[in-house]
């Protein structure tokens, strides 16, 4: 904890040094700067376009809109702008921060533009993937919310600073959390409380977990966020500052209504601008996304269901505590009265409601698991993202409910990834033991629990309010308090008595904000390097299509036969089975470019195909077309995620 | 608010327009002559023409002139095209501001092909303001309300569907690669002769083709039999290959569904076809939803489409599930109406009535907005022949009238051949000599013929006014005082909401969509309790026990699913101390209504 705010006030120092070694010493393929710390926004901008103006003919930095606050929304695309135009070059999004506490991603990310950017001389892999594809990469996608981590009171918002009315009570932002014990951080307060549902875990007394009557446990605790009841409603911390989780905001399985989730799907400027880029830029064939959702570490189920999305019980307990504030004010009327079982009859109301024709077309609906088909290159890149990483065990993770990895993979139909960036790996114990299945073979593709949707909450607090009572799905509470133990790292704050104006005597303690989704600064370089290796790896598996044989028969009166076959020569395929489904990957184009009416027989002028395997696998045309000797004919061949490739064919 | 340009030509005509109209109201008076004929309209506007944007604006600029008190136009933003998406707001300053009064928002034409409803919004304009005053039931509910009206929401569409043939209207105007060769638009059908028609391509191959001409008239073509021959081939519509692909017509403008675009229920392409590729991506349904975001006020919408004579409400799919029961009830009280008021009309829920749709405005404005929505599909065939007779004569298939017969006989009789366009022959660059024709005009059909739309535009007003009507408008009832013990009173205080509309639905409550009513009470006296009282006149006999209103600030209670259509409630206090209270019920979509009395 202390490390990474130590890191934090150090970092400008650091980096005025790291510019002056960076100019004295010319930087080689060794990384030469400190990159362990987390840097805000404008150090963060600072470094990209230093990282830019240094490396002016392979990088540039564009903005692709402004926040609420007025921050730029920064793109970084790495490239060579020599050769085959960026548009036809298979290409790699790397974002990261759309969920606002998590700003390991970025971190990351900036490792990434770093490394690309200082091995492009020296590393083959790293110069064919910056002259052949491209890299567009947004480091931080919510900043307005990251810069919480850098404020003297850390609350780990998630959510943007666009105004919400989180309990719609007709009063915006009015009951905040508080940080009353002065420690920077908001945690969580325990109140012995009879009606409480909660008792200490007696095996671990830091940890609360729900009682069980059954078992003949008794309960006598309530939590809650740190805080007072600001607006005097009865409920603590309902409706905090902002706003809009980016990652809670996109299309695919959109969380209508609920916590974070915006008044509507791309409600926001963070999310529209990145929609209207992303649109433009249809050459992305993977998506490498940070945040709080996982399917590399775990790669999806053999039923195509995402692991299981475990968050911190304590947190999810916590945010029941306001659960009822959305709800309150319901008026019945109806029902009141001695009279009230004869005022219910209601006869006529179904006579008049209005009447189905039956006409009706078949009902189809969005898929929602991934094509099985697709899960091969999911777990192939699960694969080497474990080997380059080291990472095998999920840290705290949660529903990923209108995210934007989600809309990249169901709606954009390309190979789209997330990961949180670390893991809770304990070395010397059996990783086997804490890893946990896949949701789809562990609760036979239950629905994910409602509970798990929220991590960390603190500020962000917004309507629909979560169940009381429902956060049974054991957390990795213990787990993650066990590696903190164990690392030697402060996320945990011991809880300490507090006279509560409002509540008496309670105690406040728990984990702190932002250590939950982020590992200490120090781990910042190795993680770094592992994923920007990692990228450079995807960036090898891009589908390529090339025409591979051509052949032209001359049958004599004027009559010549055109045999073509088109390859793959990726390892990917030219479209996912979601790209097809999904509609959203075109079909690569073949065409012939004769006029249409000299085809006599064979293939049409112009033909599609929906997908083609990679490793090799071909497509053959067969043209009889009317021409003369000598007459040159192209032939194109035009992928979306593949490149594409050009020939002149002579006839002869 | 921008600045309209008008076109100085149209700005000298209007007016001229305007002086001449003055002449002709102000000099009967001046001569003192009586007449008998109705009033002179202030603004005369015609009914039977169909009229392209730049006339709608012009219109509507005249009407905006003639009654500045009433009339304010606006722009809500442009069109993909450039054009700005126009409305009128209709309110009377005198009876409050805008945001204090509930409101009917009325657009149209958001397909662009669906022109009437454009006409019957202006329509609906000039009809208010030429009867405020005159009509009590205009004044009324002009003094009451507020309209904001669109006469069309996709200007581009509208305008193509003019300026063109009628085809690929429905659409916006933003560019799709519709045959994934990376060209957009690139190969529409094109009006090759210029009549202004997309006609069909026959050609004459006697007794080598597969269709023939009817014997019952011969403008009928009709495919032949197993085993027998022709002596026509259809080649398709009107165009050429554009882009020299091999395939003609392929890649018209647009062909998206601005209906699809908005936030509720919002499906990828491949699930709801023509959604694009996120909710408000298009301009127009960015502008407009932004409008409806920043008035909440808005308590009803109405979205005039065509075709089919339908009152449609939600859901648009089943997957969304039934309304809450008490909306279904206010909806069919308010549908079952529309039906009497609009013959040939049926009432419907979109996704069991007509056909399932994702991400539509209505099930937006109503999910996500809480507005009570309707959308009329305007006009039905039936229309044209209809007396129960003449609806008995078309079902019998040797009635001149039955079918396709039934369509010649009523251009023929009625609007004497104008909407035909008979066989011409033509030179085509691609087929050589061919006939083209066979087809209707982009103006029957889907519309009404010319002289039946004012009485469209009329019925359809009124069953749209009669829903502004019935949107909540809360009322102050009596109240009561009495005194309990030493210092201790009993506040009885009702309110009314006489309309069929709640001011809150249930649907909106669910959601949490609008804020909460808000009932405050402001005096030197501390609340011990409140609760509701459900009727206020039994309670003297039967004393039903009240449930208390578990709220922890009394002086300011919440009520989040609002006040019920044609409902009296009473607010109980039990208050300790005495002196003046002022009590006030604040209602986004209802108004504000406050009583301050004495307790002693």
């Amino acid at each position: 904890m202390n490390k990474i705010v130590r890191s934090v006030i150090k970092s400008k120092q650091v980096m005025i040094t790291i510019t002056i070694i960076g100019m004295l010493i010319h930087a080689s393929a060794v990384m030469s700067q400190d990159f362990s710390t987390y840097h805000n926004y404008d150090a963060m901008t600072r470094e990209l376009k230093r990282l830019v103006s240094e490396n002016k003919d392979i990088a540039k930095i564009e903005s692709i809109g402004k926040t609420l606050e007025g921050r730029d929304l920064w793109v970084l695309t790495i490239a060579n702008p020599e050769g085959v135009p960026m548009a036809e070059r298979p290409a790699m999004f790397i974002g990261a921060n759309f969920e606002g506490d998590h700003l390991i991603g970025s971190e990351i990310s900036l490792s990434i533009i770093n490394h690309l950017l200082k091995n492009y001389a020296t590393d083959d892999a790293v110069k064919k993937s910056i002259n052949d594809h491209v890299y567009y990469i947004i480091p931080r996608m919510n900043p307005d919310a990251a810069e919480g981590m850098f404020e003297s009171i850390k609350t780990g918002r998630k959510s943007n600073m666009n105004e919400y009315d989180g309990d719609n009570d007709g009063r915006m932002d009015e009951d905040g959390p508080d940080d009353l014990n002065k420690d920077g951080y908001i945690t969580m307060m325990r109140v012995k409380d009879k009606n409480g549902l909660y008792m200490i875990d007696k095996d671990e007394p830091r940890l609360m977990k729900k009682a069980d009557p059954a078992k003949g446990e008794s309960s006598g605790y309530a939590i809650y966020w740190e805080g007072i009841d600001n607006d005097k409603d009865g409920f603590i911390n309902e409706d905090a500052k902002g706003g809009t989780d980016i990652n809670r905001n996109f299309m695919h399985d959109y969380p209508y209504f609920k916590d974070g989730a915006g008044k509507h799907m791309v409600s926001e400027n963070e999310t529209r601008a990145l929609m209207e880029w992303i649109i433009k830029h249809r050459n992305i064939a993977i998506m490498l996304n940070f945040g709080e959702s996982d399917n590399l570490i775990v790669p999806p189920g053999s039923r195509g269901t995402l692991s299981s999305d475990k968050g911190i019980d304590q947190i999810n307990i916590a945010n029941e505590s306001y659960a009822g504030a959305g709800k309150v004010g319901m008026v019945n009327t109806e029902v009141a009265g001695r009279f009230g079982m004869f005022r219910m009859g209601r006869g006529s109301q179904d006579q008049q409601t209005a009447q189905p024709t039956g006409r009706q077309r078949p009902v189809i609906s969005a898929e929602t698991t991934f094509n099985l088909a697709d899960l091969e290159y999911f777990k192939k890149a699960g694969d080497i993202y474990k080997e380059l990483t080291g990472i095998k065990t999920q840290p705290p993770l949660r529903d990923p409910k209108g995210a934007f990895f989600q809309y990249g993979y169901f709606q954009y139909g390309v190979l789209s990834f997330s990961t949180p960036g670390w893991g809770i790996d304990a070395a010397e114990e059996p990783t086997e033991e804490r890893r946990r299945p896949a949701a789809g073979e562990e609760r036979g593709g239950a629905p994910q629990t409602a509970t798990s949707a929220r991590g960390v909450r603190g500020a962000g607090s917004n309507s629909a309010m979560p169940t009381p009572g429902n956060s049974q799905v054991s957390g990795i509470d213990k787990n993650y308090l066990n590696w903190l133990d164990k690392n030697n790292i402060t996320g945990f704050i011991d809880w300490q008595k507090y006279t509560h104006p409002e509540l008496g005597e309670v105690e406040i303690g728990g984990f702190t904000p932002y250590e939950i989704n982020n590992p200490p600064a120090s781990k910042i370089v190795e993680l770094g390097e592992a994923h920007a290796k990692f990228a450079v790896r995807l960036s090898g598996l891009y589908a390529k299509v090339k025409i591979a044989k051509t052949e032209v028969i001359n049958h004599g009166g004027g009559l010549f036969r055109i045999k073509v076959e088109v390859e793959n020569e990726g390892f990917l395929p030219t479209a996912l089975n979601q790209g097809v489904t999904s509609r959203a990957v075109n079909p690569t184009m073949v065409q012939l470019g004769v006029k249409p009416e000299t085809i006599i027989s064979g293939n049409a002028k112009t033909n599609f195909f929906q997908a083609l395997a990679g490793s090799g696998m071909r497509q053959k045309y067969e043209w009889l077309i009317k021409g003369k000797s000598g007459d040159k004919i192209e032939l194109i061949v035009v992928a979306q995620k593949a490149g594409t490739d050009k020939v002149n064919i002579t006839l002869k | 608010m921008e600045e309209i340009k008008v076109k100085t030509i149209y700005k000298t005509l209007a007016c001229a327009f305007v002086v001449v109209m003055l002449m002709m109201v102000v000099s009967p008076v001046t001569y003192g002559q009586k007449y008998a004929s109705d009033p002179q309209f202030k603004v005369k506007l015609d009914f039977n023409r169909w009229h392209d944007v730049n006339e709608l604006w012009d219109d509507m600029k005249r009407l905006e002139k003639a009654f500045p008190t009433f009339l304010k136009l606006g722009s809500v933003g442009k069109s993909h095209n450039g054009q700005e998406i126009m409305y009128m707001t209709i309110n009377n300053p005198e009876t409050g501001p805008e945001l204090s009064k509930a409101a009917m928002y009325i657009d149209a034409n958001i397909h662009g092909n669906e022109i009437q409803g454009s006409e019957i919004c202006l329509y609906t304009i000039w009809y208010l303001m030429e009867n405020y005053g005159r009509i009590d039931k205009v004044t009324q509910l002009v003094n009451d309300r507020v309209f904001y009206i669109f006469p069309t929401v996709n200007p581009d569409g509208h305008q193509y569907f003019m300026e063109g043939d009628g085809g690929g209207a429905r659409s916006g105007h933003v560019p799709v690669d519709d045959d994934n060769d990376g060209l957009y638009d690139e190969d529409g059908p094109n009006d090759l002769n210029g009549n202004g028609v997309i006609e069909q391509i026959r050609v004459y191959v006697p007794g080598k083709g597969n269709m023939r001409i009817s014997t019952r008239d011969n403008r009928i073509m009709e495919p032949v039999g197993f085993g027998e021959t022709g002596d026509y081939i259809i080649l398709g519509l009107e165009g050429f290959d554009d882009d020299g692909d091999g395939l003609v017509n392929e890649d018209g403008p647009g062909s998206y569904d601005p209906n699809r675009n908005w936030a509720i229920d919002w499906q990828p392409d491949y699930v709801q076809g023509g959604a694009m590729e996120f909710p408000f991506q298009l301009p127009e349904a960015n502008a407009i939803n932004k409008f409806l975001m920043a008035h909440p006020n808005i308590a009803g919408v109405q979205a005039y489409h065509n075709n089919g004579g339908m009152i449609l409400r939600g859901p648009g799919a089943e997957s969304m599930g039934e309304y809450p029961a008490s909306d279904v009830k206010f909806y069919d009280e308010l549908g079952k109406n529309g039906e009497r008021i609009l013959p040939f009309y049926r009432y419907i829920v979109i996704w069991s009535g007509l056909y399932t749709v994702h991400g539509g405005f209505i099930d937006w404005t109503s999910d996500g907005l809480g507005m009570i929505s309707f959308s009329n599909e305007l006009w039905n065939g039936r229309q044209y022949f209809t007396s129960p007779e003449l609806q008995e004569q078309t079902k019998d298939p040797n009635s001149p009238i039955s079918g396709q017969s039934g369509d010649f006989f009523f251009d023929d009789y009625l609007e004497f051949g104008d909407e035909y366009v008979d066989w011409k022959e033509f030179d085509h660059p691609d087929f050589g000599k061919v006939e083209m024709g066979g087809r209707w005009k982009k103006t029957r059909g889907r519309v009404p013929p010319r002289f039946m739309n004012e009485e469209l535009a009329h019925r359809n007003m009124a069953f749209t006014l009669y829903q502004a009507d019935e949107m909540p408008i809360m009322k102050m009832g009596g109240n009561k005082v009495e005194k309990i013990g030493n210092d201790v009173f009993r506040v009885w205080v009702e309110f009314i909401n006489p309309k069929v509309a709640p001011t809150i639905t249930a649907k909106a409550a669910q959601n949490n969509v609008v804020r909460p009513d808000l009932l405050t009470l402001e005096g030197n006296v501390d609340i011990i309790s409140a609760s509701w009282i459900n009727d206020a006149k039994t309670y003297d006999y039967l004393n039903p026990i009240t449930q208390e209103i578990d709220q922890h600030d009394l002086k300011r209670i919440m009520i989040r699913n609002g006040h019920p259509g044609k409902t009296t409630r009473t607010i109980q206090y039990l208050v300790k101390g005495s002196g003046k209270v002022t009590v006030e019920y604040d209602s986004v979509k209802g108004g504000t209504i406050s009583t301050t009395f004495e307790v002693k």
